[in-house]
């Protein structure tokens, strides 16, 4: 085996050529990583002889044409290597994206349908005469928005926020003042106020020590549902000039404000309304304040972040 | 270089008939070369019109396949991969570039190219969502697929036509 001796040594032994990486397994082991066979040892002896031709002319390969390359063994296994490595990569993506990012709790949101958006949207704009506004439970759990209308969802917020930066940037270009790094300031700063909102809330809702089952993103859901209200208001504003943009925008800012108390009512100050009991303890009250002060500042939002799109 | 023509051609009729309902199966085997041939033909018609615009048309969709992605990986109870995404949506831009070829003849800016465009945005996105419904077996929600795609067919014809 000492014609071969030049391709592979035990680790430590000086270097042949300055093209070989460096072996890292013991003789015999076999490593599903190693570059390299070893063929210092007798099994791969028929391997390492077919292997020879290609090593030994190795230094010439910089002047065959890449066919060669490519039939080269070493570089099979190089491309074997960094397909495992890429493999290894993606599963590690994929194990923190599920850390930071719920994944399975995010799916319950978007478990839609053409008909619940149908039925939720007719909602957003008419809440008066919608009698029960209790989500049904199922063992404990709250049943998908499929089947329930009152279950919050995320699949109309989040369509209903990049249509409101579209249509921001279609109003931007009509009056003339439209440039693709101002439709991504539209972006971020509507998606900057949704986020100072969702932590002006979630604090509130600790000082008060309220106990409910309001999670963050049930939280960030609800607040989405004002896009909606928005994009209406700013596409009759295009199409209808500033009347109409100011009818549409008050009537559903009054549908949200009904929306949002009638909504929020169920989840925050539970005890009380789930009996029917009025409210007359001081913490209730202050629940009832915070459910109003939520409700309300869903109109004035809708407002700012609109008027200066309708000229 | 494993390109199939004849599969290519099938998954190209799909496109052009959006009201036939598609076979489940056309998209097992991820295919990227007919979207990036239709890819490359949009960003041909559109200089041929005179705008030289490949660094939106690639941000675009590159940035639209991965919203897309996701979407579907929330929304489908089995998930996607991403070149599955892309292809379809690759697919699908066909009509589009039927839409920049008109517009090298004439200007798309008055009403007929206002309404032709929107006929355009809807062939393509009732077609992707059909192709994504099917594959991925989702019921009743074809719709809902087919608002996103329709929003970014429409950035597309945005760039077509100004």
């Amino acid at each position: 085996n000492q014609g071969l001796g030049m391709e592979v040594r035990a680790p430590g032994s000086a270097r042949g050529t300055s093209k070989r990486r460096i072996p890292v397994s013991q003789p015999g082991m076999a490593d599903p990583h190693q570059l390299f066979d070893d063929t210092s040892s007798a099994q791969s002896r028929g391997y390492g002889a077919q292997r020879a031709p290609g090593d030994l002319s190795y230094p010439a390969a910089s002047a065959t044409p890449q066919a060669a390359f490519l039939a080269d063994p070493v570089s099979n296994m190089a491309m074997a290597y960094g397909s495992s490595l890429a493999a290894q990569g993606k599963e590690l993506v994929d194990k923190n994206i599920d850390r930071f990012i719920p994944v399975t709790k995010l799916k319950y949101y978007f478990a839609v349908d053409t008909m619940y958006v149908g039925r939720k949207l007719g909602l957003l704009f008419f809440p008066y005469l919608h009698q029960d506004w209790e989500v049904q439970y199922q063992q404990d759990t709250p049943v998908a928005p499929r089947f329930d209308v009152n279950a919050p969802d995320l699949y109309i917020p989040a369509m209903a926020f990049i249509t409101y930066v579209l249509v921001a940037g279609l109003a931007l270009g009509t009056q003339d003042r439209f440039s693709p790094d101002l439709l991504g300031l539209q972006a971020s700063s509507a998606l900057a106020w949704l986020t100072l909102e969702v932590l002006a809330i979630l604090l509130s809702l600790y000082l008060v020590t309220v106990n409910t089952d309001l999670t963050t993103i049930d939280l960030v859901a609800f607040l989405g549902y004002k896009y909606v209200g928005m994009i209406g208001g700013v596409l009759m504003g295009l199409l209808f000039g500033k009347i109409g943009y100011y009818l549409v925008l008050g009537w559903c800012c009054v549908s949200i404000f009904v929306f949002m108390i009638r909504t929020l009512r169920l989840k925050i100050l539970a005890e009380a309304a789930a009996e029917g009991v009025p409210v007359r303890e001081a913490r209730n009250q202050l629940r009832m304040y915070l459910t109003m002060a939520v409700a309300a500042a869903q109109p004035l939002l809708m407002y700012w972040l609109t008027f200066h799109l309708v000229r | 270089l494993g390109i199939h023509f004849d599969h290519i051609w099938q998954k190209t009729l799909t496109v052009l008939n959006p009201m036939k309902p598609a076979d489940g199966s056309i998209m097992n085997e991820t295919d990227l070369t007919g979207p990036i041939l239709f890819c490359v033909a949009l960003g041909a018609t559109l200089l041929l019109a005179g705008k030289v615009q490949f660094g939106y048309v690639y941000g675009l969709s590159a940035i639209g396949c991965l919203v897309i992605h996701a979407l579907l990986n929330l929304m489908s109870s089995s998930g996607v991969s991403y070149g599955c995404v892309a292809s379809v949506l690759g697919y699908c831009l066909l009509p589009m570039v039927i839409l920049s070829g008109c517009a090298m003849f004439f200007s798309l800016q008055g009403t007929f190219g206002i309404v032709s465009s929107l006929v355009i945005i809807g062939w393509c996105s009732l077609s992707a969502s059909k192709i994504f419904i099917s594959a991925l077996d989702m019921e009743g929600q074809q719709l809902l697929v087919a608002y996103p795609c329709a929003l970014l067919y429409g950035l597309f014809a945005l760039l077509t036509i100004f």
